[in-house]
Order: structure tokens, then sequence, then C-alpha cells
């Protein structure tokens, strides 16, 4: 008997026909099959009730993904970025003309490795709009993926979205299907490093094909002293700084890598890193990691040993496992990210000094202020430097477009404006 | 120091593979300790990594719970040393095959000395204590670079202690290139066609420029008593498709003796005299004056009989530089612990290759490009 548990849903592909064949089927489901915005959320919403269960907590990301996947998160996104009355599929007035959002077709999407549910993210914002997705899912992705896909199956009995994805496996070495699934979309969605990024966009493209490309960016964070040194919230700031380091293991762009701290002529930042230290041991008693890749572990014993022995001032709290890493020291410059929980913790005299040196390599600027007005102040000075999002600690990775200071959905969609002739 | 230091001796003057498991971390955990106090109070950097490691390594009641130095610190310039300027005996510098940048270790007199005795030390258990005729598939140049000697240089200058007479076949032709020099290795096979000879060389040198050219000439310079040392990583060799077995069946047809005769041995710079050679099981050992901990990437503590990790490699032999407990790059896979059928205790493990690199990776930089004509 067949049960949506073994239904295939990742297929190894070895032949580029395969890929072909798979997005001219696509193709013919966007065409002849149109979902609605509304349609879609409400399978998406099922979607999020169904990954609910004990057995899934330990994916990183799961959290994240069932937020994401709720028609109060997503309504209100559609809504702003493709018109108020797009969510049912009507047009929405601009002015004396009207438009409405048609899906640009087949999206390919190219998830990084280092994300657990970047396939499935990637995938909804091309959903959302309409779009059928032909997905390259990592080969350490694929197991998790599967699972993440059998549980929206299970809310889609009619097939209405299941019909519209299709789940390549292939090494990435594979030129010859890469080259396929580009040749077979009709707009893209790019992630990962900078390697990766340029070999992927470089392949065979139809002319019309809209890419959208999320490469390798960083995150920061800074405080001032009134919020670090504030008896009443120090531990809460703390938890915050903890929980945006725990998702994804410190790997998104959105993951900060260092915390600038405001220097205090008042207090020292002693108490705050012992309480930094117990919200690091807490989260993960809370939520140990599964597993690492040897070389991520390797980097973290590296940094923490050149961070000591380059400079006998500077601090550091770890345990023997690469589980977290606290690096203590001053300056203004952003020191190399090593990711996998390892956070710079640097005092400045003026945070805007920090600020000020950062660039558009740093996608969000994480802030924890007492002092609305410097805070005010820091997030004009970002804007200006290239940073993309400044948001309040603790909601660093929260998925809310702009991201980027770009639209997640409306890249994947075609407006189509309508003047009326009657005009 | 001068304690410290005939300690050290004591224990290299012991049989290095005889020792019980639960002897042999008594004594180097106090020796480690001793070396590690010595260090800190010679460096102000490692004296800050040390005191702010997790476990006071002072009662630290295992080897694997003392502050391991990651080995790519000591690609650092000016190198990370103990000793002022004027010690300095010896710089070694590695291949630097896979990174771009050599690590530099700085030796004094007594690290120098340890380092060849405790190679001699291990040689001598895997193919005896007598002095024979020494051929190194190498060119001489290789010695002459003074106090500055490479990964290459090291190995072969480690193995002379065994050598009645040392000749180099191979030579540098006019292009700068290394070539074999027929006229000196056919005189040297047929002067010592009936003794006991010892042969050294990079593993990719010994393949490309003595086995490739004398087997497309089927040449076989019948030299039955051979022992044959390679050592250098598997790299090259994995480029050309060539495995270990090949490997052994070819060069012992070109010498003539048995594929037993061909021992693999690893060693890096930065932990030189302490080389593990391949024991007829085909595993490797440690000897009593160093250790291997093979660590879990996801704990970093030790993996059991079976399990894979980042190698460690700890030696009390070097007290010039932090180079008594280093956190390698490579791979091994655990084979047991204190159980080999060739009878040497302790730790049993096979290398499996290197750690990969990492690449920092997020997700951020949207950019929307649509091309020209939509």
């Amino acid at each position: 008997m067949t049960t949506l548990s073994n239904v295939q849903f990742v297929h190894d592909v070895e032949s580029p026909a395969a890929i072909l064949e798979a997005g001219a089927e696509l193709k013919r489901v966007v065409s002849e099959e149109p979902i609605r915005p509304d349609e879609v959320i409400s399978l998406f919403e099922d979607w999020a009730k169904n990954l609910d269960s004990r057995e899934l907590d330990e994916i990183p990301g799961i959290v994240f993904l069932r937020m994401w996947l709720r028609r109060g998160t997503l309504e209100p996104i559609v809504a702003r970025e493709l018109g108020a009355n797009s969510v049912n599929g009507g047009w929405t007035d601009y002015g004396r003309a009207r438009c409405k959002p048609f899906p640009l077709g087949v999206i390919g999407h190219w998830p990084a490795g280092n994300v657990e549910i970047q396939p499935i993210l990637s995938m909804t914002c091309g959903l959302l709009g309409g779009n059928a997705a032909l997905v390259r899912i990592p080969k350490d992705l694929v197991e998790l993926t599967q699972i993440l896909t059998s549980r929206l199956a299970q809310s889609d009995p009619s097939e209405r979205l299941v019909r519209r994805i299709f789940m390549a496996a292939f090494d990435h070495s594979r030129l010859d299907l890469h080259e396929a699934m580009a040749r077979s979309v009709d707009g893209a969605m790019i992630w990962g490093g900078q390697e990766s990024v340029l070999q992927v966009r470089s392949l065979p493209f139809p002319h019309w094909a809209r890419i959208a490309v999320f490469g390798p960016r960083i995150s920061v964070a800074a405080m001032d002293s009134g919020a670090w040194g504030s008896p009443a919230d120090q531990k809460t700031w703390c938890l915050r700084m903890a929980r945006d380091l725990w998702q994804f293991d410190q790997q998104a762009c959105s993951s900060p890598q260092v915390l600038y701290l405001e220097k205090s002529s008042e207090q020292s930042t002693d108490e705050f890193l012992t309480n930094l230290k117990t919200a690091f041991e807490n989260e993960d008693r809370a939520h140990p990691r599964q597993v690492i890749s040897p070389s991520l572990s390797s980097a973290i014993a590296k940094a923490r040993a050149s961070w000591l022995l380059d400079d006998p001032s500077h601090r550091a709290f770890f345990p023997i496992g690469p589980d977290w890493t606290i690096l203590v020291g001053s300056g203004a410059d952003v020191p190399p990210p090593i990711q996998g929980k390892t956070l710079y913790v640097l005092e400045v005299d003026d945070l805007k000094d920090a600020i000020q040196k950062l660039d558009g390599n740093v996608q969000t600027l994480g802030l924890g202020f007492a002092d609305p007005e410097k805070e005010n102040k820091i997030a004009s000075i970002a804007g200006q430097r290239g940073i993309d999002r400044v948001v309040k600690l603790g909601r660093m990775h929260t998925f809310v477009p702009p991201w980027d200071g770009v639209d997640l959905i409306r890249p994947m969609v075609r407006m189509v404006r309508h003047v009326s002739s009657a005009e | 120091m001068e304690q410290l230091s005939e300690e050290i001796d004591r224990i290299l003057a012991v049989p290095p593979y005889g020792e019980a498991p639960e002897e042999k971390e008594a004594i180097l955990l106090r020796l480690l300790q001793q070396e590690l106090s010595s260090g800190c109070s010679r460096h102000p950097g490692y004296e800050n990594y040390v005191r702010q490691w997790p476990i006071d390594y002072r009662s630290a009641s295992r080897v694997a719970d003392l502050p391991f130095l990651p080995v790519s610190l000591l690609k650092a310039n000016p190198p990370l040393s103990f000793i002022p300027p004027g010690e300095v005996k010896r710089t070694l510098t590695s291949s630097a095959t896979t990174s771009q940048s050599p690590s530099r270790v700085v030796l004094d007199a007594a690290t120098s000395r340890r380092m060849t005795k405790g190679v001699v030390t291990i040689v001598r258990d895997f193919i005896g204590t007598s002095r024979r005729p020494y051929l190194v598939v190498d060119t001489a140049d290789l010695m002459r670079g003074g106090g500055d000697l490479g990964a290459r240089g090291a190995a072969i200058q480690g193995l002379h202690p065994f050598a009645s007479q040392a000749t180099y076949c191979l030579k540098v032709d006019e292009q700068g290139d290394l070539a074999l020099d027929r006229d000196k290795l056919l005189e040297f096979a047929e002067t010592h066609r009936n003794a006991e000879i010892l042969v050294y060389g990079f593993t990719y040198i010994l393949w490309n420029h003595l086995v490739k050219p004398l087997v497309a000439e089927n040449i076989c310079l019948n030299l039955a008593q051979v022992r044959i040392l390679h050592s250098g990583g598997w790299k090259r060799l994995q480029e050309q498709a060539v495995e270990k077995a090949v490997f052994n069946q070819q060069l012992a047809r070109v010498f003539g003796c048995s594929p037993e005769c061909v021992i693999d041995f690893y060693g890096m710079v930065e932990s030189v005299g302490v080389i593990f050679p391949d024991c007829p099981a085909g595993n490797k050992h440690t000897p009593v004056f160093g250790e291997v901990i093979v660590r879990d990437p996801l704990t970093l503590e030790p993996v059991k009989a079976g399990g894979y990790g980042i190698v460690q490699v700890c030696s009390v032999l070097p007290t010039s530089f932090p180079g008594n407990l280093l956190l390698t790059e490579d791979m091994a896979q655990v084979i047991g612990y204190d159980d080999c059928s060739c009878g040497r205790r302790g730790i049993s493990f096979r290398f499996a290759g290197r750690v990969p690199k990492a690449e920092v990776r997020g997700c951020g930089n949207l950019e929307i490009k649509r091309s020209a004509g939509n």
C-alpha cells in the first residue's frame, strides 16, 4: 500500500531529460491550473499544523517555519507586496489603473546546504505568487526535505500544490543537470556562498528569466550601555541574543556574528558577560546541536585559540566542545565570521564608530537600546552604510519583507497593469 | 627545565610500544602538564589561551582534557616560539600543499636532538637497529638549506641515523625539474645487490620519478633485502587515481622485493619526532612519548573504537614551540584500543583524509536582475 510517508517527493535525478520533462509538466500545471494566494495560504496553514509534532522539534528552524506558514504571517505580506485585493485573486486599484499579480511560471530554487529549511522556505516564496517550483535539494538535506514535504502532501490531498513542485537531488558537480534546470525555469532564487552563487548565475537561463540572488552576507548586533547595563533587563537581552544565535546555528545571513557593546564609565561588562554565558549554556541545554561538519568544528577551535593567542588582553568563554563560544575584546572592526554559535563581543567607546565601519556586506543590525534617540541615529547611519534591516535583538530572523531591502514574493510575479479603455 | 628535559630523555629510552595504556597516560599527563606550565611562562598569548581553557590543566585527570592548539596556528609569522631568537638552531617549514602558507616551527638544540631520537626509536621498532646503505629518492640539493629545512628534508635527515652511507638518486634537470639519475641508481643497485638497504622518498616523488620511469623501461633493481619508507600523503597520487595497493605492488616490482617491504608513514613537521608507520596489520600506533586522540567533531571528545574524528597529535618532545598538543586538519578512524594483532599497545588508527575546507555562507543580498528586453 502506498502511503504519503513512502512517496518519494525528492527525486534522484540522473539525466537532463528527466529535469526538462518535469519542467514542461510544471509549466503546464501553472498555465492550466491557476491558484489564488488565499488557496495557497490555506494549504500552508494546514501544513504548519501538520509540522507541529514533537518528532520534528529537533529540525533546526522548524519553529520559524511553522510561524512563517501561518495565515496571520502571510496574508499581510501578500497584501502589502501584491496589493490589497490580491489575496483573493482580485485586482487592486492604483489611481486610474488597477494591478493584479500573475505568476512568472516555473521558479528554479538553488538553496545552500547550510540552512536546513531553506529549500522549503525558498519554495514557499515562489508558490505564494502562483508559480511552480523546481527545487534542487543539496544531498545533506534530502531526508529532511522529504519529511517536511510529506507533511505538505498530507494537507494537500487534491495535490493543488504538490503538483506544482518537483524536487531534484543530484551532485553539485553535475553541470548538465544544473543547465537543464536553468533552461526549464522562468525565474530563479539562488542562495549560498560566493562561489556557488556565481556558478549558478552563469547557467543558461532563458533571456526573460528573473534572478533573485541571496548571496553571502553577515549580520551584527549592538547595545547601548543603558540596555546591557540595566540590572532589570540584562538577562532578557542575553536570552534574546542567545536565541538569535541558536536559530540556524548562526549560519543564516541574519545571524549576528558580532555584538558591539557601548563602553560605560560606570560599570564593567563582567556581569553582562556572565549572564550571556549562562544564557548560552541554557539555550544549548534546551537545543543541543545534533550534527556539525568537521570543518566548522575545526574552525571554531582555531578561532578560540587565535583570539586568545593574538592578544593577552582578549578573553573568552567556551566549553571544550564546539557548542558555543564567546570571544571578548574591544574594537570597531568586524572580525572574520566563524559561525557555529561563535560570537565576538567587542566594546567600543561610541557605537557610531562601529556602525560607520559596516558596509553592504552586513544585512541585519540587531539592536538593544535603552535610549530611543540614540537608536534612531544608529538606524540612520546603518541604512546609509548599506544595511537593509534594523530590528530588535531577538527578532533578527523574523522573516518579514522587505528582506534585504527587497520584497520576497513580488520579484517572482508579473504585476499586470490594466488601464480601462473607457477612461 | 633541566629536570623536565631529563624526564623526556628517560621516556625516549624505553621501548616505544610496550607501555600499558593507563601507565602511558599517567606519564604523558604529568609531562605535558609540566610542558604547559613551562610554555605559559614563556609566551603571554599562550598563557592567556591555556588560562582560559575550560579545564585547569593543573588539575586535569586525562590528556584529552588538556588545552590543544589547532595546528594552523603554527602558520604564524614570525613563528610561535618559546625560545629567544639566539637559541633557534633550526626552523622547519611544512610543505603547504593543501594550504598556501606553510607552518613554521623553531627548534632549539634540545628539541632537535629529541626529535631525531624520537624518529630513530620508532623506526628501529619497524626495521631494526643496523646501519645500512641509504638510498634517498630525492636530490641532495634539498639538504643544503642551512638552518631552514622543509618537510622532505626533515624526513630524509630523520632517517640518517640508519645510514652507513647515503646516495641521492634524483637530480635537477635543465628545466629545473626533478629527474632520475639512472647511472647513480643502477650503480647503487649493482653495488648493494645482496645487502640490507634502506630507501626513503616522498610518496609522490617515488611514484613519479622512480616507479613510473623504471616500470616504463621494465627495469628491476633486484634489491630483495630492501625496506622502503615513504611519507607525504596520498593527495597527489589520488589525483592520478593510484591506490595504495597498486603503489605497493609497483614499488615492489621495481625493487624486486615483497610489497610487505614497503612502509607508509605519516609525519608532520609540526610534530616531527613522532611519526606513524603502518604496522603489518595496516594500522598506525603511537609511541610512549606521544599520543593520538581522535575527537568527535560534534563534542570534541575522544571517539570509541570504530569512530571517525579529527586527529589530535600529542608529543612530549618539543619544548621550543607549542607543539605538544596539536589538533590537526586530518581525519582518522580508531580501529581499536590496545588490541592490534601486531602486538603494539594502545590506540590503533588509520587516517581518513583531510578535514574539508569550510566556507562561510549566508542567505542575504537579494538583488533582482531582469535581463534586457523584458
